[in-house]
């Protein structure tokens, strides 16, 4: 490709084609954000976010806890009146943030979806306590002590593995994924 | 009896060890034997799509390929799996150049997918397979005096599939009046719990669940039901957070929706996986008539 | 017969002059078989083009007249009446396009040119079996068929009738009035509406020159232009209009009451014999014979038992009669019906009482409406202490409608005022994507209304709901919606919604269309002859469109589309006679075996077939010169004028030029 794509059309090329129209015909109605139930915790409301991408404000947008904020809930996608799947954009922006190792400092869902890919890649299932450093140590002395509690509860009740399962086609599983990505050691 | 390829989903193996459970006996129960597919892997759940969009599809495809070879539909009682797998297996069947690009990736495993099977929550099992007449036929024990609130959640329904309600359904409600309960309206019944933020932004999910937990108790629900086990999980596990965080003081049961089935089937707490909660189910049990609690 | 063909290649300033090279086109066409004179030139539509072609008819004693330029859609009027000024017969020309399907499809200068030289040899070759033809004359009756009462309809049927026209106004409903009947105060003026409507009503209830038919539909339509034969279904009314002199006594005394869910919007009741509003023109009472006890069970008949006029009005043995009417033109203002909001749970609507459509607030706040103007709370006591007003509900949506309903934020505007004089404690909130202000005084009222103190939020609403999260929300309704100035998701208690549904075509348009035998669009609109220019007419000569019918719009606009039309009809009458174009079919009945096969193709009825001389006839004025029966007779005992065998083959040959002699020819 010729020409430097701006970052509102970078951004769009990672939606993926089938599904929803571009977010170019956005006219800003509020609706998504009126329907999010994450909204509270969010620094720039959805539809401020995609007001921002439209202006290729990409500095902002990548430092907005805006995206990694969201639940996927898809209530914003089935309501919006433009057609366009604000979930999906969510998840695209959280794509290109790790892609581009961009994202604001504190947050603990870059570390962690990184952990769970890779815990996949090496059992084929997931499991809990393998993620947990990922986000532990991030919620404060009340919180870990908090964790620490619910987890014991639920090893004393059965809930909980203590050994991680593997995929009986583990190799195979591998290999599979090489296909698609040339994964190198994880 | 007809079988499905039952997607259980990591989840199920310890964590929600009573939706497998009871899962298997309510389908058991009436007519259905839920064939698990073998050697399945994780299907992502929301965190793969965070970080690449292919390789997440991928390990879904490789799901719906096995149970394609059984030439079964593919049923997950997780909504994030039942999500991801419909739209992937729609992808699929859509967009050639994308299963030609799987299909390469499933040839490692000798594997191959056409989008010949169905994806289906197992909600949809019971609602629409086994249908409420026949689950009427079959109670044994109506939950009567069970004040049930019907906790849709969000991935079941959204995004919509084909035109179908995704505001204000009511097919979880009439699920429940089968079985003899009595269903609660409550606003909060497809609103989000909060998901994989519970990890990530805790939070906003805490504030999520208790929304969910208020709204139920208020229309004077005296349990919740589920469909799915990260909906349970959240608003199981972490009632107590939530009543510290806010100063309240839930403790309203959370039971599978195959758990409440089970149980107006006849079948015993025990085998439906009853009794390992956090929060005690016990309260709840005692509501509704002929059903010993443990 | 060798025939003088003139060829004119026009320039077309650079438009076909770039790409085609029209000087080199021009030089060969003048050295074609038949050809007496070939020029290039500039602009051939100008006045110089078209006298070039005068001159050279006159004085090169042309008989046939080539024009290679834009599209026929553009100027084929033009150079035809250019011809007639020389003293050809208009259809002795023939058009090439070399724009539209040449210069402007490609940069190619070599192709172009190539298919220019095809194009017009086309053009000469066809043309030199062109014969003269005559346009047909057609009368128009002076009677117009007006169908529906709305605003649009009486604007139209005045206009006619004042100048002297008669017209039968059709209404489906006991009154005229339309949806104009039912609001209380119009926007931007706040005229009341009853006032400014009802003179109209009783003008056309009392003008000589119309006919009134209400309680009427139209059942059947036949004909074309100027001879319209429509039959008009004159429902029962049950109520002798010769005798009854609309005293009311028998309303007064009807025992039963139905919720009236026409013109009440299902907020308040009437009787079972009634008058959808006191203005009602004609007077005469209608029995809801669904609901009527004597229908349903023979008992009761208060009515007549109380009717005082000798005879007795009320005649329950009354028959629908079926009118048959001539009309010359028809004119189609039926105007609208307001999306049904339950489609949107979200919004509460049938589930959370407090919530309103407009069409029910409208008759709310009017003086002689259910709560006799009062604006109170569904238990039709309580004033409200907060309204919300939510915009653009199933407009602008692409779930929906995906237009904007144009009167919608007027009208929610209006509200907003309404409620601020009524309740001047009251807080009002209106929660809007754009306000959409575009006519005289629009913007103006906008600013009224923010200096009254409504709140505005810049934010589509998302949820109403009945679940408290705090005290402040108990008992109310919760409006959530996105404060997007102050990037802010707010819930707003208040204590009424109000909401502001699209505006949709009727649920029979479709239907309708059919009758008339015109289009609609997907939204069911019908479709205008142009958006642009011809906004009133249709595709279907004699069927005209006005109001709301073709498209949302306010009161002014609807006037000014109703007068149009009459417009555009009393100029047809006045003329008296119309030319049609003489494109038709026509039958060689000494060829044609009486198969019939024609009959059942024709998609405009207009064959008929003669059963004693077992001949089909083709009805010259109905045919639309499509060219299907032209193709689908086995005997070729049809004609298509203009569009003959000879024609079309020759034109095929034309193009075909430089492959069609035998040396070109490979093999």
């Amino acid at each position: 490709m010729a020409a430097e794509l701006t970052f509102s059309k970078e951004i769009a090329n990672l939606m993926y084609a089938t599904h929803g129209n571009p977010i170019k015909d956005c006219f800003q109605c509020g609706t998504c954000s009126a329907s999010c139930p994450a909204v509270e915790f969010m620094d720039h409301t959805p539809r401020e976010l995609i007001g921002m991408i439209n202006a290729d404000l990409k500095e902002e947008v990548l430092a907005s806890n805006t995206y990694w904020s969201c639940a996927s809930c898809y209530n914003c996608t089935v309501r919006c009146p433009a057609k366009i799947d604000i979930a999906d954009l969510m998840y695209s922006l959280k794509r290109y943030s790790i892609w581009r190792g961009q994202y604001p400092e504190d947050l603990i869902g870059p570390a962690f979806s990184e952990s769970f890919v890779k815990m996949i890649v090496r059992t084929g299932r997931s499991f809990e306590p393998v993620l947990a450093p990922s986000y532990i140590f991030k919620y404060g002395t009340r919180g870990l002590i908090q964790e620490a509690q619910t987890a014991t509860a639920l090893v004393l009740k059965g809930r909980l593995p203590l050994l991680p399962t593997k995929i009986k086609r583990l190799e195979n599983f591998q290999r599979m994924m090489k296909r698609i990505i040339p994964l190198g050691e994880s | 009896m007809k079988q499905y390829a039952y997607y259980p989903g990591c989840s199920l193996e310890s964590l929600s060890m009573g939706y497998h459970l009871s899962a298997i006996e309510a389908a058991r129960g009436l007519g259905v034997e839920l064939k698990e597919i073998e050697d399945w892997n994780c299907c992502g759940a929301t965190a793969y799509f965070h970080v690449d969009e292919l390789l997440a599809y991928t390990l879904v495809a490789r799901n719906l390929a096995m149970a394609e070879k059984e030439g079964l539909d593919f049923v997950a009682p997780c909504s994030g799996c039942y999500k991801n797998a419909y739209f992937t297996n729609n992808y699929l069947r859509q967009d050639p150049e994308l299963a030609e690009h799987i299909n390469f990736a499933l040839e490692a495993d000798n594997l191959h997918i056409n989008g010949t099977t169905n994806v289906r929550h197992l909600i949809e099992v019971f609602v629409d397979d086994i249908g409420f007449e026949e689950i009427k036929k079959n109670v044994s024990r109506p939950l009567k005096g069970l004040l049930v609130a019907p906790y849709y959640g969000c991935q079941l329904l959204r995004p919509r599939k084909d035109g179908e309600d995704v505001e204000n359904p009511q097919f979880f409600e009439e699920l429940m009046s089968a079985i003899g309960a009595e269903p609660v309206n409550f606003a909060s019944k497809n609103r989000c719990c909060g998901g994989s933020l519970i990890i990530t932004n805790r939070k906003a999910a805490l504030d999520m669940v208790h929304v969910i937990l208020h709204d139920a108790e208020k229309n004077g629900a005296n349990v919740i039901a589920t469909i799915c086990p990260l909906c349970n999980v959240n608003l199981e596990l972490y009632q107590h957070q939530v009543n510290r965080e806010y100063g309240t003081e839930f403790s309203m049961p959370i039971l599978y929706f195959t758990q409440l089935i089970g149980l107006a089937l006849g079948i015993t707490p025990g085998r439906l996986g009853i009794g390992k909660e956090l929060v005690s189910a016990a309260p709840m049990l005692s509501y509704a008539q002929n059903v010993e609690s443990r | 017969m060798s025939e003088k063909v003139g060829v004119y290649i026009c320039h077309c300033g650079s438009n076909i002059a770039k790409t085609v090279r029209v000087e080199e086109v021009s030089k060969w066409a003048g050295e074609q078989d038949q050809v007496a004179v070939a020029r290039d030139y500039k602009f051939m539509c100008s006045s110089l083009g078209q006298e070039l072609i005068e001159d050279d008819i006159k004085e090169k004693g042309l008989t046939r007249v080539v024009v290679a330029s834009c599209s026929p859609h553009m100027h084929e009027k033009t150079f035809r009446a250019a011809c007639v000024k020389g003293g050809l017969n208009p259809f002795l020309f023939e058009m090439a396009n070399i724009r539209e399907h040449d210069s402007w499809t490609t940069d190619d200068t070599e192709a172009a040119t190539q298919k220019a030289k095809a194009l017009v040899m086309a053009a000469i070759d066809r043309v030199i079996h062109h014969s003269p033809l005559e346009p047909i004359p057609v009368d128009i009756n002076s009677n117009t068929l007006v169908v529906g009462g709305g605003i649009a309809g009486i604007s139209a049927a005045l206009e006619l009738a004042d100048a002297g026209y008669h017209v039968y106004l059709v209404e489906r409903e006991p009154s005229i009035g339309g949806h104009m009947a039912q609001l209380d105060k119009t926007f931007p003026t706040l005229d009341c509406s009853a006032c400014i409507l009802t003179p109209k009503m009783v003008d056309v209830g009392q003008h000589p020159n119309i006919t009134l038919l209400t309680w009427s539909e139209v059942e059947k339509v036949d004909g074309y232009l100027g001879n319209f034969t429509v039959n008009v279904r004159k429902k029962a009314r049950y109520v002798d209009e010769r005798y009854c002199t609309g005293c009311g006594i028998c309303i007064e005394k009807c025992p039963f009451k139905v919720v009236d869910n026409v013109f009440e919007a299902g907020l308040g009741v009437r009787k079972v014999i009634y008058r959808p509003f006191p203005q009602a023109v004609p007077k005469y009472p209608v029995i809801d014979v669904e609901n009527c006890v004597y229908f349903k069970r023979g008992k009761c008949k208060a009515c007549q038992i109380f009717c005082p006029t000798e005879p007795n009005s009320i005649d329950f043995e009354q028959q629908d009669e079926i009118l048959q009417i001539q009309v010359g033109n028809i004119i189609l203002a039926t105007g609208f019906d307001l999306f049904d909001v339950s489609q949107i749970p979200q919004y509460g609507y049938g589930r959370l009482a407090n919530v309103f459509t407009s069409l029910e607030f409208e008759r709310m706040v009017n003086a002689s409406g259910p709560t006799e103007g009062k604006v109170v709370l569904r238990d039709m006591q309580t004033p409200p202490k907060s309204v919300a007003i939510v915009h653009c509900v199933g407009s602008r949506d692409k779930n929906y409608h995906e237009y904007c309903s144009n009167v919608c934020c007027m009208y929610s505007l209006k509200f907003a005022h309404l409620i601020h004089e009524r309740l001047p404690e009251t807080e009002v909130f209106n929660c809007y994507i754009d306000i959409r202000t575009p006519s005289k005084g629009y913007e103006e009222f906008y600013h009224r209304l923010m200096d009254e103190g409504t709140h505005f939020i810049r934010g589509k609403v998302a949820d109403v709901t009945d679940a408290a999260r705090t005290t402040e929300e108990e008992g109310k309704l919760i409006v959530q919606v996105e404060d997007t100035l102050i990037n802010k998701q707010r819930r707003i208690p208040v204590d009424m919604v109000i909401l502001s549904p699209a505006i949709e075509a009727r649920q029979d348009s479709r239907e309708v269309s059919q009758q008339f035998r015109m289009g609609c669009d997907f939204d069911g609109f019908f479709t205008e002859r142009h958006p642009k220019l011809d906004p009133v007419a249709t595709m279907t000569e004699g069927i005209l469109i006005a109001g709301a019918c073709q498209g949302p719009k306010d009161v002014p606009a609807s006037v000014t589309q109703g007068a149009a039309a009459a417009a555009r009809v009393g100029g047809l009458i006045s003329r008296g006679t119309v030319m049609m174009e003489p494109i038709r079919a026509s039958i060689d009945a000494d060829a044609c075996s009486g198969c019939r096969i024609c009959n059942e193709l024709c998609p405009y009825n207009a064959i008929i077939f003669h059963e004693d001389k077992k001949v089909s006839e083709v009805i010259t004025a109905l045919c639309q010169g499509c060219g299907t029966c032209v193709a689908a007779c086995p005997s070729a005992a049809i004609t298509g004028a203009h569009f003959t065998n000879d024609q079309v083959m020759s034109e095929i040959e034309g193009i075909l030029w430089d492959v069609r002699k035998p040396e070109l020819v490979p093999g």
